[in-house]
């Protein structure tokens, strides 16, 4: 809201007081100013009128005229110039050595391509009167020589453009305004005076009645009859308070409405009295399908869920919001049926936002007016009215309802709000700001005898309901500023941080061991995108109602994307590209169900660093060793044995990735090579080695589990080497978990262990079968006892060679 | 046969360093100490010596053989440490930048994250987690928010497509899922879950319906804090906001609270910061966040006595926090992800 210094100096003397003071007043009370703009004519010295004597050309420049100027009864001044537009005898505005124009632009005598200039003619930009710079400010009034500018033009205006809070309706109007300033600088307040005496009209309507059928969204409505005015232009005092803060002045009778409603936050309406058919003013609900054409010249369509003032026929005014051009006043109106009254916030609420109008009247109303505001506005605005356009109001107005009752009183207890601070602030300062904010303070004492503050609220405060509420009406006044410095009290709450953030920390900064750079991306992608990699969640589960953009229209279930966005970025800008990850929040469906999981994804290129020197291609068993490193952060122990090969998945490089876990197991993870349709989809040069691991939060709270130590043996190992020939498509994990099971059932009840069955080596090619590979496996033996013999181990080992050959096709290789 | 002890000497200490491996200098070896070597055939000719003279050329004999063993001794540690460094193989010039991938680093989103509550930790704060799928009682109706709040317009919030069920974001009755708008919905799951006193900072990511431009994106940062015990006061809010401002800013930071409005708190603050160390930018008041004392109907919806318990919530954006302290001047950088932005924080 724009708030004129001018304006509210009407009901608050802010003398001696710099507009910075101001500024800094309204921030300090709650309002933020978000722009300060002065308007007009600062204070300025040594700026006079003056009379062009003569003018010659410039001896020395073409586009210059030396002129001879009157400032006082003495010899006239030579100023150079360079404008054309003024012809001798002219008066104008003349700087004199010493003056400092807006910008600080100080003038003095000086020497223009040899002439000497003493002091400047100036042009309404040059003065900050305006944009005017097509020449020097010519006084058409010819105010007398030697009058200092200020006394030629009006005294500018001050504009703070300023925020005001939802719970802050009684501060969106001038007044409003001038009533925080005024118990800030503890200075009186003056409201508009009413000259007006309903009682001594000549009494009677210009309408039959006034009725509101809809008593919930209008409980009071009042209509005032004004007779007999002449519409006309306002006069520049109403014109310029308008324009100020940014209004369009229309005509006399409208103008009195805004400027009332600006002045005192209460909207009014002001009809054609020939326009209203039937006689009849009706508050009431839309029907279905009505039409009305607004001022702006908008037809609309209304609803029953909106409310209209109405004559017996038509509707004339969507109440609250908008009037018609059907009841609009026009230049030939005379008499004047005038609204003023009091909507509910909600209804008009609704009807602005369903209607897409919002409208300085609409804006109030749903924020909330003074319920008890009507009649004073209305009577201010006939005052108005009557001075500017002639005519007299008749009598006491058609009324229907009452305002909504809304008076309390709030008891305060001194003490308790000194608790609430922290710091001292004395009965009386209390007493004195709230009352300064025209609360009704009375001192008294509570059943103890402790100091009470018994606060009378008055009817524009619609935000004061509970003793907590005064608290913050006095430490605004006291000064948030004055709050003052303390000492940290910390005591511990021996609670430790939530094992999501300690996990999602501890993978972190492993990856970035690693050397991974974290990235991040938005949360919502392409739903086109989604269905075509993450076809198997349902289309509509992860999508938003309301989305801004089709990029962003639905919750990502993957990480995947985001990274590959990162290189495609990169590449695009010729960044080598580096491995990367992100953790965050993703969206996963199991069983119609979506899911909030915590996802930690992470790519590199497959093709190695570089450089200078080419580095190996990265493959699928680097990311399927970072995976395994994520998870034992996690406390998941992983045996690559029961990894799943990924195959016609839109995601993965078939033959090339794996998936591990699953939702019913509180995580899940699939990495490897991305699909290469994938990667060539993003335009990536190089293929995308990937990891994507999804843990629900319910898996990462519960509950840690120490681990036990585990004795482990002083005497050395014995090893021996297996290798066996096994069909080519068999997984070494498999084969691994068979020999191990053998192996362990071969050696128990001999007291040996088997320690490990590892893979070390794998094999095709000559000496093997076409369709198979030799997988070689060390089992390593050892003894809790002993350092075991030859003579222990071999017929172990022999039982384990026999063993593992009886049914599976498997051949030792020798 | 001094003066042949000496041509050996000579000899050997002219062949020596010649030699370049194991094999060549035992090879060579021999030829001189071997049965079948030149100092071997020297030793022999003492015994054609005269008696007397046996004595002297016997010294001097083990004098060059001590002299020899030390040369051999020599060549062979050459030897030995050159076959060693074969193994490191030829020297690298040291000058030459690694071809490895650079440093992983965080992202700057997460370091302030990390560094704002690790200050905060220090005063007794631990970190609290919750939902990015929210509801609108626990984002909202819990928060005192009013019904009619333009903050629950389709246009101001994401809401998620009717028909979604979340599997494990509870919710109050049948109302609306939405993505949160702010951290402060971990406040009231918090205070659901937990007894006071409690003393929480929830950091995560929130969603505005807003365009993305220099200063809005669809997705940032906060920091929520929420310290409900008894006795908490204006002055201790302010107290601790000091406290943190002077720990991320350094010690001239100060911060200004200008009165304000928010439905979940009751007096409310916006809080504007200046600091001679960032420089120009840091001598006006900024604006950096908005806190307050908890609403006693916030208290009384979660089940808290607002008659005992009082309490303070601040919440602050990250990425709001992370651009002034990095003079960073377009939100975008940070979701952009170019590398060479990335890694002036790592």
């Amino acid at each position: 809201m724009i708030v004129s210094r001018n304006w509210i100096e009407r009901y608050v003397g802010l003398d001696g007081i710099e507009d910075s003071a101001v500024e800094h007043a309204l921030t300090m009370v709650g309002f933020e100013v978000e722009g300060v703009t002065r308007k007009g004519l600062p204070p300025l010295d040594n700026i006079v009128v003056g009379e062009v004597v003569s003018h010659d050309k410039h001896p020395n420049a073409d586009r210059l005229s030396v002129c001879q100027v009157r400032v006082d009864d003495g010899n006239p001044r030579t100023i150079v110039c360079g404008a054309k537009n003024f012809a001798d005898g002219d008066h104008v505005i003349v700087a004199l050595p010493g003056a400092v124009l807006p910008g600080d632009f100080e003038i003095k005598v000086s020497k223009l391509r040899g002439v000497e200039s003493q002091g400047m003619m100036c042009s309404e930009r040059e003065l900050g009167l305006g944009d005017d710079h097509a020449g020097i400010a010519v006084l058409a009034d010819r105010p007398e020589i030697g009058t200092p500018v200020n006394e030629v033009f009006d005294a500018g205006d001050t504009l703070f453009d300023i925020e005001i809070t939802p719970n802050r309706p009684d501060a969106l109007s001038q007044t409003g305004i001038a009533r925080e300033l005024a118990a800030w600088f503890k200075r009186d307040l003056v409201y508009p005076d009413i000259r007006v005496n309903l009682l001594a009209g000549p009494g009677g309507h210009l309408i039959e009645s006034v009725v509101s059928e809809t008593e919930e969204n209008c409980p009071h409505y009042r209509g005032y009859a004004i007779r007999g005015v002449k519409i006309g232009p306002s006069p520049r005092w109403l014109k310029t308070a308008l324009e100020s803060i940014g209004l369009r002045p229309v005509n006399n009778v409208v103008d009195a409405t805004n400027f009332v409603l600006h002045e005192l936050g209460q909207p009014l309406h002001a009809f054609d009295v020939r326009k209203i058919r039937g006689g009849r003013i009706i508050v009431r609900q839309a029907r279905k399908g009505e039409c009305i054409t607004t001022l702006d010249e908008k037809k609309r369509t209304l609803d029953p869920g909106m409310m209209v003032i109405a004559d017996a026929e038509r509707s004339l005014v969507v109440a609250g919001v908008m009037g018609s051009v059907d009841a609009e006043v026009d230049d030939t109106t005379t008499d004047i049926f005038l609204e003023s009254a009091y909507f509910n916030p909600s209804s008009v609420r609704r009807t602005a936002r369903t209607l897409g109008l919002s409208t300085d009247s609409s804006y109030r109303f749903e924020r909330g007016v003074d319920p008890r505001g009507a009649e004073f506005a209305a009577l201010r605005c006939i005052d108005l009215i009557v001075e500017l356009a002639g005519g007299e109001a008749l009598g006491p107005p058609l009324v229907a309802g009452e305002p909504p009752f809304t008076e309390r009183e709030i008891d305060l207890s001194t003490d308790w709000v000194r608790g609430c601070l922290g710091f001292d602030i004395s009965d009386e300062d209390m007493a004195a700001h709230l009352a300064s904010l025209e609360l009704d303070v009375r001192e008294t004492t509570d059943d103890n005898d402790r100091p009470l503050l018994r606060v009378g609220i008055p009817t524009f405060r619609l935000d004061l309901y509970r003793p907590i509420d005064l608290v913050e009406e006095i430490l605004r006044l006291h000064g948030t500023d004055k709050v003052p410095p303390a000492e940290v009290r910390t005591h511990g709450l021996l609670a430790e941080d939530d094992p999501l953030v300690v996990f999602n920390r501890r993978v972190a900064s492993l990856l970035i061991g690693r050397g991974y750079q974290e990235v991040a991306h938005y949360s919502l992608r392409d739903g086109v995108e989604l269905k075509k990699w993450y076809g198997h969640c349902a289309e509509d589960s992860l999508a938003l109602t309301n989305p801004l953009a089709s990029d962003a229209s639905h919750l990502r279930p993957s990480l995947i994307p985001g990274l590959l966005d990162c290189f495609a970025f990169n590449q695009a800008r010729l960044n080598p590209l580096a491995p990367v990850f992100e953790t965050g929040r993703v969206f996963r469906e199991y069983d119609g169900k979506v899911f909030e999981m915590l996802s930690i994804a992470f790519a590199l290129p497959r093709e190695g660093a570089g450089g200078w020197l080419r580095r190996e291609p990265v493959d699928f068993h680097a990311v399927a060793r970072v995976a395994q490193d994520i998870f034992q952060q996690a406390g998941v122990s992983v045996d690559p044995a029961r990894f799943e090969p990924v195959s016609g998945d839109s995601i993965w490089q078939e033959g090339h990735a794996a998936r591990f876990g699953g939702f019913k197991m509180g995580f899940e993870a699939a990495f490897g090579v991305l699909s290469l349709n994938m990667t060539s989809q993003w335009d990536l040069r190089t293929p995308v080695c990937a990891g994507a691991v999804y843990f629900t939060p319910e898996y990462l709270k519960r509950e840690p589990r120490r681990r036990r130590y585990q004795p482990f043996s002083a005497f050395p190992p014995a090893t021996r080497d297996l290798a066996l020939v096994v069909p080519v498509g068999t997984s070494a994990g498999h084969v691994r978990t068979e020999l191990q099971r053998v192996a362990r059932q071969a050696a128990k009840s001999t007291g040996i262990e088997v320690e490990s069955v590892d893979v070390f080596d794998v094999y095709q090619g000559k000496g093997i079968p076409a369709d198979a590979k030799s997988l070689a496996f060390s089992i390593v033996f050892r003894s809790a006892g002993r350092t075991l013999t030859d003579k222990e181990v071999n017929p172990v080992f022999d039982a384990i060679q026999a063993k593992i050959i009886e049914g599976t096709g498997y051949a030792v290789r020798k | 046969m001094e003066s042949d002890l000496q041509q050996i000497l000579a000899d050997v200490e002219e062949a020596l360093p010649a030699i370049e491996s194991k094999a060549q200098f035992e090879q060579y070896k021999a030829t001189v100490v071997g049965p079948n070597g030149k100092f071997t055939a020297a030793t022999k000719t003492i015994g054609k010596l005269p008696p007397a003279e046996r004595p002297g050329a016997g010294k001097l004999i083990n004098e060059y053989k001590t002299r020899l063993q030390a040369r051999f001794d020599e060549a062979l540690r050459r030897l030995d440490s050159a076959e060693l460094a074969a193994k490191v193989g030829p020297p690298v010039d040291v000058t030459l930048p690694s071809p490895d991938h650079g440093p992983g680093g965080a992202h700057l989103v997460s370091q302030v994250r990390e560094e704002i509550c690790s200050i905060l930790r220090k005063i007794g704060f631990v970190v609290a987690d919750g939902p990015e799928a929210e509801t609108e009682y626990f984002c909202f109706d819990a928060l005192n928010t009013p019904k009619d709040h333009p903050a629950r317009d389709l246009h101001d919030t994401y809401y998620i497509h009717p028909e979604t069920r979340f599997g494990n974001v509870s919710r109050k009755g049948g109302e609306r899922f939405l993505l949160r708008t702010h951290t402060s919905s971990v406040q009231i799951r918090t205070m659901l879950e937990q007894p006071p006193p409690l003393r929480i900072i929830a950091p995560g990511r929130c969603f505005r319906r807003d365009t993305a431009d220099a200063t809005h994106s669809a997705n940032f940062h906060q920091i929520e804090a929420l310290y409900v015990d008894k006795g908490v006061t204006v002055r201790d809010l302010k107290a601790d906001l000091d406290y943190l401002f002077r720990s991320l800013l350094g010690p001239d930071a100060e911060t200004r609270f200008r009165p304000h409005y928010f439905s979940y708190t009751e007096p409310s603050f916006e809080v504007d910061f200046r600091s001679a160390h960032l420089g120009k930018v840091g001598s006006e008041w900024m604006e950096i966040m908005g806190c307050g004392m908890v609403d006693p109907a916030v208290f009384a919806e979660v089940g808290y006595d607002p008659e005992v318990w009082t309490g303070y919530a601040f919440g602050l954006g990250i990425e709001r926090i992370a651009m002034t302290l990095y003079g960073i001047d377009d939100i975008r950088y940070l979701y952009q992800n170019d590398f060479r932005f990335l890694r002036q924080f790592a």
